[in-house]
């Protein structure tokens, strides 16, 4: 957007009104990429995301090992979200090798995709709020945070990378007591979710600040193919939960969170109402879980698929998650691609950012869920 | 590579139960009436020109030669309401030197197809010694049918060395700009020690 | 033996030490000696007990510690006394060192943290001097395009601008550098040079991010800057005096935060976004422009910034003390001087001191001094306070808040206070006072 000059002054190109900033990658408003922006004045006129600085070819190394093997160096990409990146891997594995989760282990695996989706979503309001310049919101996530950590090193045995997952179940029963552990937990989490409303959302200079910033319409985010909390702020209701249940999400008891502004505020504010919602999937997930039984199927040794191909996807923290495993009949797969919210999410990066103060940058960026080492895998 | 995994051995405590491969295999295969009409859309617009890869519950895949990809990719878009795309994988076949290019596509507008995944794959001509971009590894973008695909095919682009014609924007994304190697994904690219 | 120094002679060692003192005896002796007599030539002595203060009678009296008193006494009314300590930069910088540490623990407990711990074994209360330390052994790079004069001496600047504006605040009655009639003009005079320093150093450095840091900090001063001194012409207004000292005598009985809490609302704001606090930070947005004119300082460059910008915070809570919170006015709460000391001397078993020249400072002065010291304490605490609660405001929002709500407010600010003395109620011969 470049605004006409006025009249009486005379420039010799436009080119000198304007000024390329390199944000990133060692800006600390950029994480682990870089953005290319011009700017006229206080408008930013066009941005160029750079991604790839972590770029670690998680694909390619999958395809030289086998399933199980598989495991860990796939969560490598969100260790703060490592049950859910596992997820889908798990599932199109199952399916490509016929295996059958017992009931148990579908819990378990239920709850510890919400925990972690927790653990991801306050490490990302935390850097949102200190994108922001409130401190406060970086410091209260982040302690918050270790309680749910707590939880998952009780399951897993892992504080991050937890590795829990496997094709067939989970790796491990739940430890004695966890039930009241968590719910516990869990308990003293709603109460701290409160204050960050208070605090944060409610705050006014936020409000001022991140309204009607960054308007994704409703439109533009069907076309542009984006996911998750960006695609649900902007009024589309899809959460794979929901549309397309996996394990047992179909049981449980939660609804989907949309809203309909489409601004930074709202995107900003969905993964929060996730939160809640996640913390209603544990209570119920505790309550209809069987209290005792198999956790895990056991597998051959070094399993083999067939000649076939497997598109799973589950709801990550970022949105829709999918793994795409071809198999040619080896223990390794032939071919692994991960499809992430985050990758899927930066293409609305040069579209929101067009346009909008400098100041913006932030608030827009952080708000679209990217996080730049899993969209470059 | 070791064919034994320790994570097996530790759960021998809990109840075995058998792998149920055997179980699925007797089952007959029963091709789910939703998506089987979908698919039949499709063929009967197209005929010949595509075939019908698998139908299970909730996937549907499709093959199309890439000549005709865009006109498929359009009737899919605008008849079976299929409006984004949530990745772009490019799969090499060194041994018929092919390059498979698989769209995955959902829907976000239709409340029946938002479990649906439609696969619409085309195999384009893979060169030995590849010059990205200026070989015969080329295909239409379908950027102008599913705007979003538009940083996947990027990626596809660098990492398979699959050109997309028509595509506003064929840099590079994720490699930097100094690569000077065979794309990597592609099979003869190997890592070291493996 | 000791590998790190292997061919070591304790012998050499001891040639070396009293090699060292010999040259430092010659050296003074030659040189230090003449040149700190040329000067005492120069300096006019002050007179104590009706003898002049020779050079020699002041080693007499080091030499007798119970007539030092005396001598500290005439010192600390000298100019030299009052520019470096006590109501100029030491005490400032004491308070301002202070204010960073205070700044860091209630920042945590806000937080839910513990701040700095480990330093200084209480509570970390010597972080502060380790962060010094740190800056100070820091290397200094300087950008290759830079414009290097004045890059260098734009901190010098700051802090010595800063320092400028201490120098106008009147501690406790008699307690100040420059007394002058102008006062609270000379305080917008110094005010006015920040935006020019801070435009300087962002555009010698030849940067982006601190050139767009600097002309953010530039609308930020340049908008500020209206509101504020219109939202103190209402004090001027009522006081009809310019002078600091004599606005500080007339809120004996009442504070001028009561008549005018608009132009407080309106001065504070203004305050904040001087001091590119939180929410007005955008000079120095971290996650937007880096650390916006900050950015290409390094190592004790830095350091004399955020000196200096601590020195300006206290200089503005001490300056909303002055006007608004009556200064040095309160109750007598500081005990007198104990009058057996003067008289009777220090009984210590079977030894008597008997200390001349006590008491050193007045009850007046040490009572004014510490209710000025709270009151200001106490502002500095609400200045820091927002930190915790409020995000970054954006420019936009900044300029509209300047330009429209704070210039309105702080007339109809003006009007109460022209209302008040047209009524009779205030001003010279008004109801109140």
């Amino acid at each position: 957007m470049i605004t006409p000059l006025p009249p009486g002054i005379q420039l010799e190109k436009v080119d000198d009104r304007i000024m390329t900033l390199n944000v990133g990658p060692q800006h600390p408003g950029s994480g682990h990429m870089r953005l290319i922006i011009k700017v006229d004045g206080d408008y930013i006129v066009s941005c160029d995301p750079d991604p790839g600085y972590v770029h670690r070819g998680e694909e390619k190394m999958a395809e030289y090992r086998n399933y199980i093997q598989n495991i860990p160096h796939l969560e490598r990409p969100v260790i703060h979200d490592s049950c859910n990146i596992l997820y889908p891997y798990c599932l199109a594995v199952e399916d490509l090798l016929g295996l059958e989760v017992p009931e148990r282990a579908k819990y378990i695996r239920v709850i510890a995709s919400e925990l972690n989706r927790c653990v991801y979503t306050l490490y990302w309001l935390a850097i949102y709020g200190i994108f922001l310049g409130h401190s406060t919101m970086f410091m209260w996530p982040v302690g918050d945070r270790e309680f749910c950590i707590d939880l998952l090193e009780a399951m897993s045995g892992a504080r991050v990378t937890h590795a829990y997952f496997v094709p067939g179940g989970v790796r491990n029963d739940l430890p004695a007591n966890f039930e009241e552990r968590c719910l516990r937990q869990i308990d003293y989490f709603e109460k701290r979710l409160k204050q960050y409303e208070d605090i944060f959302y409610q705050n006014p200079v936020l409000k001022q600040r991140t309204e009607g910033t960054g308007v994704l319409s409703r439109m533009d985010a069907i076309r542009l193919g984006t996911t998750g909390s960006v695609l649900r702020s902007a009024g589309v209701d899809f959460d794979v939960r929901k549309k397309e249940p996996y394990d047992v999400y179909d049981n449980l008891d939660f609804q989907t969170q949309v809203l309909k502004e489409g601004d930074s505020y709202a995107r900003s504010r969905v993964p929060y109402l996730d939160m809640l919602e996640s913390c209603r999937i544990i209570k119920d997930a505790l309550k209809k879980m069987p209290k005792s039984g198999s956790v895990r199927t056991k597998l051959k040794p070094n399993p083999k698929g067939g000649n076939d191909e497997v598109y799973r996807r589950v709801e990550s923290g970022r949105g829709s998650l999918g793994m795409y495993v071809v198999s040619d009949g080896k223990p390794e797969p032939y071919r692994v691609k991960i499809s992430v919210g985050s990758f899927r999410n930066l293409i609305c990066m040069p579209y929101l950012l067009k346009g909008e103060k400098l100041g913006n940058m932030p608030a827009v960026y952080w708000s679209l869920n990217y996080w730049p080492v899993e969209a470059d895998r | 590579m070791s064919s034994e995994t320790t994570i097996d051995e530790k759960s021998s405590e809990t109840v075995e139960t058998k792998p149920e491969i055997a179980k699925k295999e007797i089952t007959p295969v029963v091709e789910p009436k939703f998506e089987k009409s979908l698919a039949e859309k499709v063929v009967s617009k197209f005929g010949t020109i595509v075939t019908i890869g698998f139908i299970k519950p909730n996937r549907i895949r499709i093959n199309a030669k890439k000549e005709n990809i865009l006109d498929v990719a359009t009737f899919i878009r605008d008849e079976l309401n299929f409006d984004h795309a949530e990745s772009v994988t490019g799969v090499d076949y060194p041994k018929s030197k092919e390059i498979e290019v698989v769209y995955h596509l959902g829907s976000y507008t239709e409340p029946q197809l938002a479990k649906q995944v439609l696969t619409l794959a085309t195999r384009v001509p893979r060169e030995d010694i590849p010059n990205p971009g200026h070989d015969s590894t080329r295909m239409p973008s379908l950027r102008d049918v599913f705007y979003s695909v538009e940083f996947h095919e990027r990626e596809c682009f660098e990492m398979l060395g699959v050109y997309f014609d028509g595509h506003p924007d064929n840099r590079r994304l994720l490699l930097p700009e100094d690569w000077a190697d065979i794309p990597p994904f592609r099979k003869d690219f190997g890592i070291k020690g493996r | 033996m000791s590998s790190i120094a292997p061919e070591f002679r304790l012998s050499r060692f001891v040639a070396s030490l009293t090699d060292l003192i010999f040259w430092v005896i010659v050296i003074f002796t030659l040189i230090g000696l003449p040149i700190v007599f040329i000067l005492l030539f120069y300096i006019k002595l002050p007179v104590i007990d009706d003898k002049l203060l020779t050079p020699y009678l002041a080693l007499t009296w080091l030499a007798d510690p119970s007539r030092t008193l005396p001598i500290i006494k005439s010192l600390m009314h000298t100019d030299f006394f009052r520019i470096t300590t006590f109501p100029g930069f030491g005490f400032a910088a004491l308070l301002a060192a202070g204010t960073i540490y205070i700044e860091r623990k209630f920042l945590a407990k806000m937080q839910l943290r513990v701040g700095p711990l480990y330093c200084g074994k209480i509570e970390g209360i010597l972080q502060l001097m380790g962060d010094g330390l740190k800056l100070i052994s820091k290397e200094i790079i300087i950008p290759a395009k830079a414009d290097k004069p004045i890059f260098w001496v734009a901190p010098l600047l700051f802090v010595g601008t800063a320092a400028a504006f201490i120098s106008l605040i009147p501690v406790a009655p008699g307690w100040v550098v420059a007394d002058l009639d102008v006062g609270l003009l000379a305080v917008f005079a110094v005010i006015g040079f920040f935006p020019i320093i801070t435009i300087l150093s962002s555009w010698s450095a030849n940067s982006k991010f601190p050139f767009i840091g600097g002309i953010r900090a530039l609308h930020q001063m340049v908008s500020f800057e209206i509101p504020l001194i219109l939202s103190l012409l209402g004090i001027v207004i009522l006081t009809g005096t310019l002078n600091l000292t004599e606005i500080v005598e007339s809120q004996q009985h009442y504070w001028w935060i009561i008549f005018m809490p608009i132009g407080a609302i309106v001065f504070f704001t203004t305050i904040l976004a001087e001091l590119e606090r939180i929410p007005f930070d955008l000079p120095e947005a971290e996650s937007e422009i880096v650390a916006g004119w900050l950015t290409e300082f390094s190592g004790m460059m830095y350091g004399l910034v955020q000196l200096g910008s601590y020195l300006k915070l206290y200089a503005f809570a001490a300056l909303f003390t002055i006007l608004f919170l009556g200064g040095w006015n309160g109750p007598m709460i500081w005990p007198p001087f104990p009058q057996e000391i003067i008289t009777e001397g220090i009984k210590m078993g079977p030894i008597t001191m008997h200390v001349p020249g006590l008491p050193l400072l007045d009850q007046e002065m040490l009572n004014g001094t510490l209710w000025f010291t709270i009151k200001t304490i106490g502002v500095i605490l609400v200045i820091l306070l927002p930190r915790g609660v409020f995000p970054r405001i954006r420019i936009d929002l900044l300029l509209h808040t300047g330009w429209y709500k704070l210039i309105g407010l702080s007339f109809v600010n003006i009007f109460i206070a022209l209302a008040l003395v047209y009524a009779g109620v205030l001003g010279p011969g008004g109801l109140i006072q």
